[in-house]
């Protein structure tokens, strides 16, 4: 029983990070733009099909179905972001939630015409050893989503801190205007910023597709509500926020699922969520409108 | 002409579909849990006349009641939250309502038969029309009298205080707050009167179909019932009737000669929709006569959320 309990939570961890990594870049985007992508995770399906493709047809290494996990997700992304928010003014959030939803579609049916069938195969991590810490057992792909998971996070905040990009990106989510008047050339930095968020969709796709060894459509949609969901426990805003989020829904889905079975996982965790949006409006790690209001000014 | 017919009864449904998330979004909150609202009022009506044989009317007004009940009492706590949070928190209670059908067995025994909801199964044999002898067109003039008294009630409304109050919430919380407006009021009250909305076009789209199962009340839906209002604009209720046929009748039915490549161009002409009208069909600009006296329409956005 304990056993158990420890065995679900590493798993639960693991799986938990490629969440977090789902729920950083949703984390981005909206942060930047304010707005709703829907699309997030059909681009990231789009990245998976291209890499499965790669790899049926030239039975290509893991690095290059990678390299076409990425460059898929990204391209995609750079479509989204042109027709559905740069398009769009800046007011009009609804409009863009709209739009993305269409683009969502649009992608999904896409990719059904050109893969007819329900599921495909990718390429996993084959060859590599079992790890045994005591009793518990962590599966090597497992390793690979908290070493990439950790490593990317880390990455970030260094980013943000330190690069002239990453102070653009913080002062455009901070106070839009102010980067405005101050000759932050916006569109370039929302742009790049929804480029870095595909990109980090698409490596947590990566992993979470090579982990599994199949893919379906159905993953586009999958990736949006996970990773919209860990983003909204950790709390809009944070990127420490996304990680924890991702995380937690994680570890509850692995012990929901062990202890209730795969309805019981999906009915534990929404009403998790909804109880916790409703208590914790702020999320785990957030901060609410006010509190950032008395921070700036304490700030100034 | 029967298909034209059913045709009529599909927007008829989604009609009522996206005039439930018009209410709510008046008052500035998108809401995705429509879609659970429509599944309740669905297997409501379905067993109130498949499983203890009462008259449609009263059943689909039982369900459009009981959905408002339950609408009213999930409102309370998910309106404290806004913007994206409600979007996510109403998400998950959407989810939990197609979960609930998705374990949901309850059969009586009827005439030999055993009817009711199956889990997985779903919920077969809803036959009021035909075994009532309800011929297609009489069903459709149905659905099109509960959409117009729907939409004549709206209309109605948005002409009222009761209407005004709902904008002005919509508009600028924190000024509807400092005239003295109940938020919690105003918002709850729209997500009241969105479930008997979405629960009157659930229990008629049971009857329609014959058979109902929880696939069918997914997010897909849910985020339909949203582009609804979003595409046709707030200006009024016309803007979701005519965001209905653009969808499901020119989108949908009238592009079925392309084939597979239908979901393509239907995604690029929403698109160019949205980047044409961003504050949506009927929104601002729209022709005189559609709009509010006096107001017009302002746009509404997903509030800032953080």
């Amino acid at each position: 029983m304990l056993l158990d309990l420890v065995q679900n939570t590493v798993d639960g961890l693991a799986v938990g990070a490629a969440y977090g990594l789902l729920a950083l870049g949703f984390t981005l985007i909206f942060g930047v733009m304010r707005r709703l992508n829907i699309a997030f995770g059909p681009s990231i399906m789009i990245g998976i099909f291209a890499g499965a493709w790669l790899h049926a047809e030239w039975s290509v290494g893991m690095v290059p179905v990678f390299l076409a996990v990425l460059a898929g997700a990204v391209i995609t992304a750079a479509y989204v972001e042109r027709i559905s928010f740069a398009a769009i003014r800046g007011d009009a959030a609804l409009a863009s939630m709209a739009s993305s939803f269409a683009i969502w579609m649009q992608l999904e049916e896409a990719v059904a015409r050109v893969f007819p069938g329900r599921t495909y195969g990718f390429p996993t991590f084959d060859g590599m050893p079992m790890i045994e810490i005591g009793p518990v057992l962590l599966r090597p792909e497992y390793l690979v989503m908290l070493v990439t998971a950790a490593a990317l996070v880390a990455a970030l905040q260094w980013g943000l801190a330190h690069t002239r990009f990453g102070l653009e990106l913080r002062t455009l989510a901070d106070r839009p205007e102010a980067a405005r008047v101050s000759g932050v050339n916006v569109a370039r930095v929302a742009f790049l910023t929804f480029l870095l968020a595909a990109a980090i969709g698409g490596i947590a796709g990566f992993l979470i597709a090579a982990a599994d060894g199949q893919i379906t459509p159905k993953i586009g949609l999958w990736a949006t509500i996970k990773g919209l969901i860990a983003m909204v426990i950790g709390g809009l805003g944070s990127l420490r926020g996304a990680l924890i989020g991702g995380l937690v829904l994680g570890v509850v889905e692995a012990n929901a699922q062990w202890f209730l079975g795969a309805a019981g996982r999906e009915m534990t965790t929404y009403a998790l969520l909804f109880l916790a949006l409703v208590l914790l409006p702020a999320g785990l790690a957030g901060r609410t409108e006010a509190g950032a209001r008395a921070e700036a000014e304490r700030r100034l | 002409m029967d298909f034209y017919f059913g045709l009529l009864q599909i927007f008829g449904v989604h009609t009522l579909l996206g005039l439930s998330a018009y209410v709510v979004l008046l008052t500035g909150q998108v809401s995705m849990a429509q879609a659970g609202f429509y599944a309740i009022g669905a297997y409501t009506a379905g067993a109130g006349t498949a499983m203890f044989g009462i008259h449609i009317l009263p059943a689909i007004i039982v369900a459009g009641l009981v959905t408002a009940v339950i609408a009213c009492i999930v409102g309370f706590p998910a309106l404290r939250v806004k913007g994206l949070m409600l979007v996510v928190a109403t998400l998950a209670f959407g989810e939990m309502v197609r979960l609930f059908f998705f374990n949901l067995t309850w059969q009586v025994d009827r005439g030999g038969e055993l009817v009711g909801p199956n889990g997985a199964e779903g919920f077969r044999s809803i036959r009021y029309f035909p075994e009532h002898g309800w011929e297609v067109w009489h069903v459709t003039a149905f659905i099109w009298a509960v959409v117009i008294v729907v939409m004549v009630a709206l209309w109605w409304v948005d002409r009222t205080r009761a209407g005004a109050v709902l904008r002005a919430v919509g508009h600028d919380e924190t000024a509807a707050q400092s005239i003295g407006l109940n938020l919690t009021a105003v918002k709850v009250g729209a997500m009241t009167a969105g479930g008997f909305i979405a629960g009157l076009g659930g229990g008629i789209y049971a009857h329609t179909v014959t058979h109902i199962e929880h696939g069918v009340f997914g997010v897909l839906l849910a985020t339909f019932a949203i582009a609804y209002p979003i595409l046709g604009g707030l200006g009024s209720v016309f803007g979701t009737v005519i965001a209905v046929l653009f969808i499901q009748g020119f989108l949908i039915e009238g592009l079925r000669f392309l084939g597979d490549w239908r979901s393509l161009l239907f995604g690029a002409l929403i698109v160019l929709a949205m980047n044409l009208r961003p504050t949506g069909l009927l929104g601002e600009h729209a022709p005189r006569w559609f709009r509010r006296r006096k107001t017009g329409s302002e746009p509404l956005e997903l509030k800032e959320a953080n």
